[in-house]
């Protein structure tokens, strides 16, 4: 098994670890990988990925528009808002 | 700079498509709305929702598969891509990744003297972003979320392109194709159409090279300035003994320089994998047969119409051809009378598109006047007003200011055609001009000009410049 990056893994899972618990966190996930692992004993070179359980297939809906919200009930949980925008933390690549 | 240099392009084109409802929801796919506007709870990335896919983006693809001649899967799986960032509320995109909808595809660009095979990768549906607007607070970044989910085909190439000029070509060939088959509005300012370009150097038939990836550009003269300055970077960088890193880099439209995206801590790691909430894509034959009927004739095609069938000189079928609904105009008027569809492109793409342009109309406005235009057209096709008195009415009938004949009664605009007529006019005219006549048969051309407009101006300008050149021939030769 690989080693664990837990500040990358952290990093893209955009939590902020303490530093004395990123070993017990690498370990933990060490464990779970390692237990997940045991997959990797059955032989599926003769078996096609799946990608769901289900038999069927996607569900289609006609290209309608339906409008069921206003705008201020999709920012009525903004932390923030600025008129009718989200207003967050300065952002830029 | 040595130039034995060469560029490698792939390009990523990210093509919106024209439906009326986002990808997986109901909210309309509309630009120009209020902030928000057009965001339901699915856009806003709740939990509990759920994306139902809509039919019409998958209807698009197929079409999209056909008139680029790709592999249309009849298996497809929908990815969730994931990262954080605050104009993508469900912290993933969902994408199409190791099974795209379309495989293996192809378009022929035209390079001054030959065509250009562009193998093209794959294309995928996908959502699109929202957007951040951060120039309005200068501690606070605004977001407006009514473009997350509209639908997008992003469309690959391989790496077939070696200019700016090829690249150019290549997005506006995409583009034709992609608004004759009505999947794409084509507004590139509006963000419709926009490419990812992907640019390595290396010596002539060498190696590749790394590449770096310019974001975003939605302009053909941002396309070729980005290609152009980031060539330059690239080589000279190595020649000056450095290395190319792969970077992410944006063009800056104010200065006309590519710079590296604010270097990550880590590398993106996007963590792929098939979105739970959507089921795997399965086409039927039946589908993909009954989506053929309806690509219509592409672009190419068209040209080749025009023609071989039509005898339309090559360089005014292409202006014809590059925009649809030029096309659709053109064939109308060729449908509602016989004057000949030579005579006809050569007067749209000349005085009618002028005047469209000067209007700042679209071409599609004159669909209803055709009949009118046709009329006016065979008034000058068949002698009965001059070419330049077409042009000077053209413009009351292009504006509806009454049809045709009427608008030439009213100015007395019909020409003198009838030969007897002009014939007295023209020998009225050669009277006392025996000097002028040995020159002309002397050999000087000069003087037919000079005796067509003396006859003319005897006619008030009405004498058909045609008749009056061929009986004065007539009479000169004598």
């Amino acid at each position: 098994m690989s080693e664990i990056d837990i500040k990358r893994i952290s990093y893209l899972a955009k939590l902020k670890l303490p530093h004395e618990k990123e070993e017990f966190y690498a370990n933990s996930l060490k464990d779970i990988i390692k237990w997940v692992d045991n997959l990797k004993m059955i032989d599926t070179s003769e078996t096609e990925p799946l990608h769901n359980v289900t038999e069927k297939t996607t569900s289609i809906r006609n290209d309608e528009i339906i409008k069921i919200n206003s705008v201020d009930d999709v920012l009525s949980n903004a932390p923030d808002r600025a008129q009718n925008f989200f207003k967050v933390p300065k952002v830029v690549e | 700079m040595s130039n034995n240099w060469e560029m490698v392009i792939g390009l990523e084109v990210h093509a919106q498509l024209n439906t009326s409802s986002k990808l997986f929801s109901s909210s309309p796919n509309q630009f120009g709305s209020e902030p928000n506007e057009n965001v339901n709870f699915i856009d806003s990335g709740m939990p509990g929702m759920l994306p139902v896919m809509n039919f019409a983006c998958i209807e698009m693809a197929i079409k999209t598969g056909f008139a680029l001649n790709f592999n249309i899967n009849k298996y497809s799986v929908f990815e969730r891509k994931n990262y954080f960032y605050p104009d993508l509320p469900q912290g993933y995109q969902i994408s199409q990744f190791e099974f795209p909808i379309l495989t293996e595809g192809f378009i022929n660009i035209d390079n001054p003297d030959n065509q250009k095979k562009i193998r093209i990768e794959r294309a995928h549906l996908e959502q699109d972003a929202g957007k951040s607007i951060h120039d309005i607070d200068p501690k606070f970044s605004f977001i407006d979320l009514n473009r997350v989910g509209t639908p997008l085909l992003e469309i690959v190439s391989y790496p077939d392109l070696s200019s700016a000029e090829e690249v150019v070509s290549y997005m506006s060939s995409l583009r034709q194709v992609l608004m004759y088959i009505d999947v794409c509005d084509g507004n590139m300012q509006e963000g419709s159409l926009r490419a990812d370009v992907n640019l390595s150097v290396r010596h002539k038939g060498g190696e590749l090279g790394t590449r770096c990836e310019i974001k975003n550009l939605n302009s053909f003269k941002f396309i070729r300035q980005a290609i152009e300055y980031e060539f330059k970077r690239q080589i000279d960088v190595i020649e000056s003994g450095g290395k190319i890193e792969q970077n992410t880099m944006l063009f800056d439209t104010s200065t006309g320089e590519t710079r590296a995206m604010r270097s990550k801590e880590f590398s993106h790691d996007y963590r792929y994998f098939p979105d739970p909430d959507l089921l795997p894509v399965n086409l039927t034959q039946d589908l993909i047969d009954k989506v053929k009927t309806l690509v219509g004739e592409l672009p190419q095609a068209k040209l080749d119409k025009f023609i071989k069938d039509y005898n339309v000189d090559k360089d005014i079928a292409k202006i014809i051809t590059a925009e649809k609904q030029n096309a659709i105009l053109f064939e109308k008027m060729i449908s509602e009378t016989d004057v000949k569809p030579k005579f006809i492109a050569a007067w749209l793409v000349g005085d009618i598109f002028a005047f469209i342009k000067e209007n700042n109309l679209e071409v599609s406005s004159l669909n209803e006047k055709t009949k009118e235009i046709t009329d006016l057209l065979k008034l000058v096709s068949d002698d009965v007003i001059s070419n330049k008195a077409g042009k000077e009415i053209l413009p009351r009938v292009l504006n509806g200011q009454g049809n045709p004949s009427d608008i030439v009664k009213e100015l007395g605009l019909e020409q003198v055609s009838d030969s007897g007529e002009l014939e007295k006019i023209i020998d009225e005219s050669l009277i006392g001009e025996e000097e002028n006549i040995s020159k002309f048969q002397g050999g000087s051309d000069r003087v037919l000009g000079y005796f067509v407009g003396k006859c003319l101006k005897a006619t008030k300008g009405k004498g058909n410049p045609k008749l009056i050149n061929k009986i004065l021939l007539e009479r000169l030769k004598k």
